[in-house]
C-alpha cells in the first residue's frame, strides 16, 4: 500500500470524530428538550447551557477536521 | 491540488520577517481607531438621551455589559471592556477575509496571543476577587487528589481557545477553496455569506463567551 493511501485512511478515520460528536449533540438536545417540556419557563437558561455545550462539542469536531486537513495537505503534500 | 499551509505567511521589512498577520492586525487596529475617532467627531457631545450613532454604540456596549453581568455578576464592570476589545479584534481581523485580505486569525501565533490574553484576564479577575491564596486554594477544591487535573484544565485553556479559533478559520478557508475548485460559480457566493459573516459572528461570540464562562467558574 502506498504512503498516500495510508495517509488517506488515517484522514478518513478522523472523520469518525464526527460520529462521537453527533451522538453527544443528540443526547444533549434530547435532554434539553425533555427539560424544556417539563419546565417551559426555564427554556432560556436551558438554551444558553445547551449552546455552551454545543460549543465544546463543536471544538472536538473541529479538532478532528483540523487533524484531517493537516494529514491530507501537510503530510500528503510531503509524501 | 490546493495549497494549505499552517506555517504563518511571511512578510519582510528589509530582511526582518515580521509575519503577515502582524501587519494585517496593525492595519485593522489602525482602521478601528480611525473609525472610532470619526465616530467621536461625529457625535461630538454625548447626550443623556442617545440619538443616531451614539445609540448604536451604547447598544453594543450595553448588550455586552448586560450579558457579562448575567454570567459573572458584579465583576462585569472589570471584565466587560476587555471582553468587548477581544471580540472587536477577533471579529475585525477575521471579517476582513470578505474583502480579500488574509485574515490575521489564520495564523496560530495570533490566536495564541489572544488565548493568552484571555487566560491573563481570567486569572487577574480571579485573583482580584479571591486573592492569590483563594485562587490557589480553588485547585484543591473537591479533594487534593484532583489538583493535577484542575491545574491542567486551567493551563490548557489558552491553547484550547487558540486552536479552536485557528482551526475554525483555517477549516472555513479550506472548505471555501475546495468548493471553488469543484463549482466555481454561484455556490461559493452563498457559502461565502456563511463562512465570512455568520461563522465569524459565531466564533466572535464564542471567543467572548468562553472567558466569561471561565471567569464565572474560577470565581464562584
Amino acid at each position: 500500500m502506498s504512503t498516500i493511501g495510508l495517509i488517506a485512511i488515517g484522514a478518513g478515520l478522523y472523520g469518525l470524530v464526527g460520529a462521537g460528536v453527533a451522538i453527544g449533540m443528540g443526547m444533549a438536545t434530547s435532554h434539553a428538550m425533555d427539560a424544556i417540556a417539563r419546565q417551559p419557563e426555564a427554556s432560556g437558561k436551558v438554551n444558553s447551557s445547551l449552546m455552551i455545550g454545543f460549543v465544546m462539542m463543536e471544538t472536538v469536531a473541529i479538532y478532528g477536521l483540523l487533524v484531517s486537513i493537516l494529514l491530507i495537505f501537510v503530510l500528503g503534500g510531503r509524501a | 491540488m490546493i495549497e494549505v499551509s499552517i506555517m504563518p505567511e511571511p512578510f519582510y521589512i528589509g530582511s526582518l520577517n515580521v509575519g503577515l498577520s502582524v501587519v494585517v492586525s496593525w492595519g485593522v487596529i489602525a482602521a478601528i481607531i480611525l473609525l472610532l475617532l470619526l465616530a467621536q467627531k461625529r457625535i461630538r457631545n454625548f447626550t443623556e438621551l442617545p440619538r443616531g450613532l451614539q445609540s448604536v454604540l451604547e447598544l453594543m456596549v450595553g448588550a455586552l455589559h448586560d450579558f457579562a453581568r448575567s454570567q459573572v455578576g458584579d465583576k462585569a464592570d472589570f471584565v466587560a471592556p476587555a471582553i468587548l476589545t477581544l471580540m472587536v479584534y477577533v471579529f475585525a481581523t477575521t471579517f476582513i477575509e470578505l474583502f480579500g485580505l488574509p485574515p490575521a486569525t489564520e495564523d496560530i501565533n495570533c490566536t495564541l496571543g489572544l488565548g493568552l490574553s484571555a487566560f491573563l484576564l481570567v486569572n487577574v479577575t480571579a485573583v482580584r476577587s479571591l486573592g492569590l491564596r483563594g485562587r490557589l486554594a480553588a485547585w484543591t477544591k473537591p479533594s487534593a487528589a484532583a489538583t493535577p487535573i484542575r491545574v491542567l484544565t486551567d493551563f490548557i485553556t489558552p491553547f484550547s481557545m487558540a486552536v479552536r479559533l485557528f482551526a475554525n478559520v483555517l477549516a472555513g478557508g479550506v472548505i471555501m477553496k475546495l468548493v471553488y475548485m469543484v463549482v466555481p460559480i454561484a455556490v461559493p457566493a452563498a457559502l461565502g455569506v456563511y463562512f465570512n459573516i455568520l461563522h465569524v459572528a459565531i466564533q466572535t461570540f464564542v471567543f467572548g463567551m468562553l472567558p466569561l464562562l471561565y471567569i464565572s467558574e474560577a470565581t464562584e
